[in-house]
C-alpha cells in the first residue's frame, strides 16, 4: 500500500512497526461467545457485559466517536454535552447525533433520571472521573466502563478492539486496527535513517495557552519528531499537561512550534501569527525559521481517523522532502472515508478549522 | 515600650528601601535560562551604557529584558498594589478582615476573564475584560449601599453580595465553557506573571504607580478617616467623599494588577498584617511599608514559582499555600491580637 506518495519501504521495517503499535492481544478482555463478556477497564475494574448491547450511552467523547466508526452509531441513546456543543468534527461524521438527549456534561454529574429514562444496557465513563463511574454503577445497577486512551496509541487500538467484541463488530474492529497500523506503519518507516538524521525537536502550545504543553504527544514521535516536553511532570495527576515558562521555552530553542488548531479561528487564544510576532520569543530557531504551525491536537483524547491525518500531517511538516506530493485535504478525506464511510468529510472540518491554511512550507 | 517600636519602624523603613532592590537584583539571576551572574552583569551594563560593558549574547538579552525584567516589574508593582490596596481598606474600614475579595474585585475580575477566555476569543482580552468587570463590581458596591456607602457594615454587606453574584456567573460560565477554555480559566484563576510582557506593562505600571503613589499620600488622610466618623467630622473631614476616593483607588489599582496576573490571594490581607505587628497601626508607616514589602513578598513568591521546578506553580497557590501558615505562625508567636 502507498501512504503520501511514499514509494515503498522494507516490509520487515514496517512489521517491526505494526508489531510495536498494536496490541497482540485485546488486553483485559474475556468471554465466550453468546454469554456474558467480561472486561477490565481503563481503572482496572473487572464488569461483566450482556452479550447483546443494543442500548448505549457513552459519556466519553472519543468511545462515542469509536462506536460510530465501528458502524454501531444507531445504538447509541445519550451522549455528553461536550460532542453535542463543542465538538466542531462529531456532527460531520455523525449528523444523527443531533437528535440524541444529551446526558452529561464533561465529567459533571450524569443525569441520572433522564439515564434511566433512555434504558440503556451500558454506559462508557471516563476513566478520570472514578467515582462518578463507581457512583452511576451503584445508582444505576447496569455494566459501566470506565475507557480512553489516555493519548496512548496503543491504548487507542486495544480499545477498538474491545469495543468491537463487546459491540459484536469484531471484523470491523480488526479492520480499523488494520488499517491505522497500516498508515501509521508507513509515516514511520520514513523516520530518520541515520543515527544523525535526527528528527526537528518540536514545543507543543496546547489547549489555549502558549506555556502549556502535553508532557506526552505520540503523533510528534510517530512523524519522526522530538517533544521538548516529554517526561516532564504533568500539572496534575492523570493528565497529560503540564506548564512551562518563557524562558524554558527559550532554552528548548525549539525547531518547530506547534499550536493546537482544533478551535476554529476566532475562539483561539494562541495563533500561529501571534506567536511570530512575539518579540519575547525572536530568538528562538523555530520562529526565525518561520517553522510555526497549527497542528489538531487532544481534543477529549482523540477521534482516531483524525489523530491518523495529523500524524501524517506532521510527518510532512518535519521532512518534507519525504512527502512531495502530500495534500492534506486529499489525504484526510481518503482517511475519513475509511473510519466513517462518507465522502468530503475532512474538507468539511477544514472549512470551520481553517486548516486548508495550514499547508506546509 | 514606645521606644523599641520606633526602632523597629527605622529598622522597617531602612529593610524596606533595601529589600526590593536586593531582591530584583537576586531575581534576574533566578530562571530555568542560566544566565552566570557575571553574564547578567555585563548583559545590563551593556544596555545601560552601550558604548561601555560587552553586552552578552543574544539570548541572554533577550531572557533578561523581554521576558525576567518585565515579569520581576510586575511582581514589584502587583505586589504594592495588593498590599497597599488592602492596608487602606482596612484603615477606612477600620475592619481588618477587608481587602479586595471584600468588595467583589477579585470575583468581578475573575468573571470578565471567564467571559473573555470561554465566549469572546481574541477580540476582547482577558486583561481588558477583568479590569472592566473589577470596576463593574466596585461600582455595584457603591450603587446597593447607596447613600450609606460610608457605613462600613452596609459597604461590606454589599460585597458580599456583589462577590456572591459574580461567582455564580462565574460558575455559569465555567459550566458551558469547552474543556480547554476551562483550563484556561482555571489556571488564570490561579494566578501567574508568567505571561508579562511589556505591551500590557505599559498600560498597569502607569495605573498602579499612580493608584499606590496617590494612596501614600492620603496616608494621613487615612489615620484621620480611621479615628471614626464623629472625630473626623469634627475635624473638617468629609467622610463619605474621602473614603469613596480611597476604594475607587484601590479598586482601580487592584483591577489593575488582577487583570494581568490573575487572582492572587492573601497578600493584600497578610501583608498589612505583618506590617501591623512590625510598627503598630499608624497609617503613615503602614501604608508605604505594605508598599515595600508586598512587592518584595510577591517578588519571592514568583522566583520560587519559576525556579523551584521544571514547570510553573501558579503563583496564587504559592501565596496562600505558604503565606497563609506563615502568618498563622508570626501571629502565634507575637501573642497579639489582630490589629
Amino acid at each position: 500500500m502507498r501512504f503520501l506518495g511514499l514509494s515503498g519501504k522494507s516490509r520487515l521495517l514496517r512489521a517491526a512497526v505494526l508489531a510495536l503499535i498494536m496490541p497482540a492481544v485485546p488486553a483485559g478482555f474475556a468471554g465466550q461467545a453468546g454469554g456474558p463478556i467480561k472486561v477490565v477497564d481503563s481503572l482496572g475494574r473487572t464488569v461483566v457485559l450482556p452479550a447483546k448491547v443494543e442500548r448505549i450511552i457513552s459519556l466519553e467523547p472519543e468511545i462515542t466517536r469509536i462506536i460510530v466508526a465501528l458502524g454501531a452509531g444507531e445504538r447509541l441513546v445519550g451522549i455528553d454535552f461536550f460532542l453535542r456543543r463543542h465538538d466542531r468534527l462529531f456532527a460531520l461524521v455523525f449528523p444523527p447525533s443531533e437528535r440524541l438527549p444529551v446526558v452529561s456534561n464533561q465529567g459533571q454529574d450524569l443525569n441520572y433520571e433522564e439515564a434511566i429514562r433512555l434504558r440503556p444496557d451500558i454506559l462508557f465513563s471516563s476513566p478520570s472521573e472514578f467515582r462518578m463511574t463507581e457512583s452511576i454503577e451503584r445508582k444505576m445497577k447496569l455494566p459501566v466502563v470506565a475507557l480512553a486512551s489516555m493519548g496512548k496509541f496503543r491504548n487507542l487500538l486495544a480499545e477498538i478492539e474491545t469495543l468491537g467484541r463487546i459491540l459484536g463488530r469484531e471484523e470491523r474492529a480488526a479492520e480499523l486496527v488494520s488499517f491505522f497500523g497500516s498508515r501509521m506503519g508507513s509515516v514511520r518507516g520514513i523516520g530518520p535513517a541515520r543515527a544523525e538524521d535526527v528528527g526537528p525537536t518540536v514545543y507543543l502550545s496546547f489547549w489555549g495557552s502558549l506555556l502549556r504543553t502535553p508532557v506526552s504527544y505520540e503523533p510528534v514521535e510517530a512523524a519522526g519528531g522530538k517533544n521538548l516536553a516529554s517526561g516532564l511532570l504533568p500539572s496534575y495527576l492523570g493528565t497529560a499537561g503540564a506548564t512551562v515558562s518563557l524562558e524554558q521555552i527559550l532554552r528548548w530553542d525549539p525547531e518547530v512550534i506547534l499550536v493546537q488548531g482544533n478551535y476554529p479561528p476566532a475562539e483561539r487564544q494562541v495563533t500561529v501569527e501571534g506567536i511570530l510576532l512575539d518579540p519575547r520569543l525572536a530568538s528562538v530557531r523555530a520562529v526565525r525559521d518561520g517553522r510555526v504551525h497549527y497542528t489538531f491536537g487532544f481534543w477529549y483524547w482523540w477521534d482516531p481517523a483524525l489523530v491518523l491525518v495529523e500524524t501524517a500531517y506532521l510527518a510532512r511538516l518535519f521532512h518534507p522532502s519525504s512527502f512531495p506530493d502530500f495534500d492534506l485535504t486529499r489525504e484526510g478525506d481518503a482517511i475519513f472515508k475509511e473510519f466513517y464511510g462518507a465522502e468530503g468529510l475532512f474538507s468539511a472540518l477544514c472549512r470551520v478549522l481553517d486548516c486548508h491554511e495550514w499547508k506546509p512550507e | 515600650m514606645s521606644g523599641n517600636r520606633n526602632k523597629r519602624a527605622t529598622a522597617a523603613f531602612v529593610l524596606a528601601a533595601v529589600l526590593p532592590v536586593v531582591l530584583l537584583v537576586l531575581s534576574l539571576n533566578i530562571g530555568t535560562y542560566r544566565i552566570p551572574p557575571k553574564a547578567v552583569f555585563t548583559t545590563i551594563a551593556g544596555a545601560v551604557f552601550p558604548g561601555g560593558a560587552a553586552s552578552g549574547p543574544s539570548p541572554y538579552a533577550d531572557i533578561l529584558f523581554r521576558i525576567r525584567l518585565p515579569r520581576l516589574l510586575l511582581a514589584l508593582f502587583a505586589g504594592a498594589a495588593l498590599a497597599v490596596s488592602g492596608a487602606s481598606l482596612q484603615a477606612i474600614f477600620k475592619n481588618p478582615l477587608v481587602f479586595e475579595f471584600s468588595l467583589g474585585i477579585s470575583y468581578g475580575a475573575a468573571f470578565g476573564a471567564a467571559l473573555s477566555l470561554v465566549f469572546l476569543g481574541r477580540k476582547v482580552p482577558a486583561q481588558a475584560a477583568a479590569f472592566v468587570f473589577a470596576i463593574v463590581a466596585v461600582l455595584a458596591v457603591l450603587f446597593i449601599a447607596g447613600k450609606a456607602a460610608s457605613q462600613v457594615v452596609t459597604l461590606l454587606l454589599s460585597g458580599v453580595i456583589v462577590s456572591a453574584l459574580f461567582q455564580a456567573l462565574l460558575s455559569l460560565v465555567e459550566f458551558f465553557a469547552n474543556p480547554y477554555a476551562l483550563q484556561s480559566l482555571i489556571f488564570w484563576l490561579m494566578g501567574s506573571l508568567a505571561q508579562a510582557d511589556w505591551k500590557d506593562l505599559g498600560v498597569t505600571l502607569p495605573v498602579i504607580g499612580v493608584g499606590v503613589t496617590v494612596l501614600i499620600l492620603l496616608r494621613w488622610r487615612m489615620n484621620v478617616l480611621s479615628l471614626g466618623d464623629d472625630e473626623a467630622r469634627a475635624l473638617g473631614v468629609n467622610i463619605k467623599r474621602e473614603k469613596i476616593a480611597v476604594i475607587v483607588l484601590a479598586a482601580l489599582t487592584t483591577a489593575a494588577a488582577t487583570a494581568v496576573t490573575g487572582v492572587i490571594s492573601w497578600v493584600g490581607l497578610i501583608v498589612p498584617h505583618l506590617v501591623r505587628m512590625a510598627v503598630g497601626a499608624d497609617n503613615r508607616k503602614v501604608i508605604p511599608l505594605s508598599a515595600a514589602y508586598g512587592a518584595s513578598l510577591l517578588l519571592v513568591a514568583d522566583d520560587i514559582a519559576r525556579g523551584a521546578v521544571s514547570f510553573e506553580i501558579p503563583i496564587g497557590i504559592l501565596t496562600s499555600v505558604v503565606g497563609i501558615p506563615f502568618f498563622i505562625v508570626l501571629l502565634k508567636r507575637s501573642g497579639k491580637t489582630w490589629l
